[in-house]
């Protein structure tokens, strides 16, 4: 295992984690990782990964117009909104 | 005792009690109670016209299956009108305008919500401290140490407090890695995690989606198969939701054993384990020995591994799942002078510490170098595990375990989350292979204090597994508070 950069992570996680707190993540986020890696001492060359336990489940239903989330809905717990927009700070000059 | 929901039912029909008279009593007790097992309480005002036409079809004669039983929900479950937060900061404001696919179908089947349970944050925890509304606190005590206050278990802590205190006659809770059972044991009632694909995850807010799954706790086993049937059902909302046949549960759960039943015991289960929690499986066996029951040793060749494939599957679900929170569409928003700084705050300050954490070791064992060392092999772990629990149940019909390695521990006592982790060693395998799992209180340990057995059944095989755990409950007797 190499070093956690705790920076990077919780950038890649679009956290802002506090000075002071990230020594207290970077090392939880290392004895964590050290405690899993127990997994890379199984030969695992002739097995497939598992996504999705059942394997059999995909259903095909009618193609039928619902109503359902209106704008008003759907905007009902947007901390901003303007008009039918969510509200957002400026993202281009 | 309890009433059961049967039992309660047969007092509304003759007329003993009222839909509404029982809602008072329901919400009385829960207002008064210091266990901080609602996060949100419903007055009576607020579920008037239900209790009403709940009322009008006890009087026509023609009540529905649940019809009138206050039920509490896990406050994961997005309820449609009434606040839901996950117990996290970040969705503390957050009311949906739709309802859960499986709180509909309690809805559909006369029940009546009285509120909404505590839990762990984002169902992340297995003591309910990680919640941002505070611990729940278990009901039962510690006979030689009365004065402190135990967790209920988590991550449905608040479900399992509200149902063991008997403030709600049931409550629906969630189960990623062991979140019904775990809880259900330490409070001393019955907690079912059906087969995953079993009942719709369609508005529950997501944790882990190839994990989370719905379930009851309740007092009884049979209360469990009545809850099931509502919530049972396929859903074209749910991709994984399985569209296999559904059975009445409840119909035939006492009846005899007619064939013999083999039930594997993991010796590897019990290998460290305390005195009071070997006695839990050894009662068990004599008590169904007399029935046609047939106990065989078994062994995993996976236990080991199974913590180490959850705890990297669960975040990097987790990580991906909880990326939606960004102050943007909907819950906290926390200001910043860009986007990309209004991201930040808002989900910085947002989560709480597990959470935070969670997120961060889903995002590195997901990140670029470490995906196919992590994340794949421990799919990859993950069908070696399925598949030891399909080479088992070749010989067997059902695999008895412990739920828990322990009795419910003091609030604030275990710090460190490996520790915390290690709660769930007898329920994360079953979550991982996607079997249906059920706790059942067996006894008290010498603190005077519920533990809890746990029948695994085979893929979708509810009706079976609920029978076996309904005559291991009558042998077992359990006094419940």
């Amino acid at each position: 295992m190499s070093d956690i950069d705790i920076k990077r992570i919780s950038y890649l996680a679009k956290l802002k984690l506090p000075h002071e707190k990230e020594e207290f993540y970077a090392n939880s986020l290392k004895d964590i990782i050290k405690w899993v890696d127990n997994l890379k001492m199984i030969d695992t060359s002739e097995t497939e990964p598992l996504h999705n336990v059942t394997e059999k489940t995909v259903s095909i239903r009618k193609d039928e117009i619902n109503k359902s989330n209106s704008v008003d809905d759907v905007l009902s717990n947007a901390p901003e909104r303007a008009q039918n927009f969510f509200k957002v700070p400026k993202v281009v000059e | 005792m309890k009433s059961s929901i049967s039992q309660i039912k047969d007092s509304l029909r003759d007329k003993k009690i009222s839909v509404e008279e029982l809602y008072d009593e329901f919400l009385i007790k829960a207002k008064s109670s210091k266990t901080n097992s609602f996060n949100l309480l419903l007055d009576k005002e607020n579920n008037i016209l239900s209790i009403k036409e709940s009322q009008k079809r006890y009087e026509n004669g023609n009540p529905l299956p649940l019809d009138g039983i206050p039920l509490g929900i896990k406050d994961l479950f997005c309820t449609k009108g009434i606040r839901t937060t996950a117990s996290s900061k970040i969705l503390s404001n957050f009311t949906p305008n739709y309802e859960s696919f499986v709180t509909q179908k309690l809805l559909d089947d006369g029940s009546i919500f009285i509120g909404k349970n505590n839990c762990d944050e984002f169902a992340m925890g297995s003591s309910n401290e990680t919640s941002f509304f505070g611990p729940v606190k278990n009901p039962w005590k510690n006979k030689n140490v009365p004065t402190d206050d135990l967790v209920p278990g988590g991550s449905s802590g608040g479900s399992a407090a509200a149902v063991a205190e008997g403030t709600c006659v049931a409550s629906m809770g969630t189960d990623t890695g062991g979140s019904i059972r775990q809880p259900a044991s330490l409070c001393g009632i019955v907690g079912l995690k059906p087969t995953f694909g079993s009942c719709s995850r369609w508005g529950i807010v997501a944790f882990a989606s190839s994990l989370d799954q719905a379930g009851p706790l309740t007092n009884s086993v049979e209360d469990a198969a009545l809850i099931l049937n509502s919530i049972n059902k396929h859903d074209f909302n749910d991709t994984t939701s399985s569209n296999h046949v559904r059975e009445d549960y409840s119909i035939g759960i006492n009846d005899k054993l007619d064939q013999k039943i083999k039930i594997g015991i993991p010796s590897d289960y019990l290998k460290d384990v305390s005195g009071d929690i070997l006695s839990q499986i050894e009662n068990t066996k004599k008590a169904l020995i007399k029935h046609n029951v047939e106990f065989v040793d078994v062994e995993f060749k996976t236990t080991e591994y199974a913590l180490s494939t959850y705890y990297i599957l669960a975040p990097a679900e987790a990580s991906s799942n909880l990326a939606r929170y960004d102050g943007i569409r909907y819950g906290v928003r926390e200001d910043g002078k860009s986007l990309d700084d209004i991201y930040l705050n808002s989900r910085t300050k947002g989560f709480g510490d597990e959470v935070t954490r969670r997120i961060l070791i889903g995002a590195y064992v997901l990140s670029a170098g470490y995906y196919d060392a992590y994340y794949r092999q421990a799919q990859k772990v993950r069908r070696l595990i399925k598949d030891d629990f399909q080479r088992i149940f070749n010989d067997v019909d059902f695999i008895l375990t412990p739920t828990t390695p322990n009795e419910a521990f003091k609030i604030g006592d275990k710090l460190d989350p490996i520790s915390m982790y290690k709660n769930d060693i007898y329920t994360v395998p079953t979550s991982l292979a996607g079997l249906p799992g059920i706790s059942i209180p067996s006894g008290l340990s010498t603190n005077g204090l519920p533990l809890g057995i746990q029948f695994i059944g085979n893929y979708f095989e509810e009706k079976k597994l609920l029978q076996i755990a309904a005559l291991a409950e009558k042998e077992l007797n359990f006094n419940g508070q």
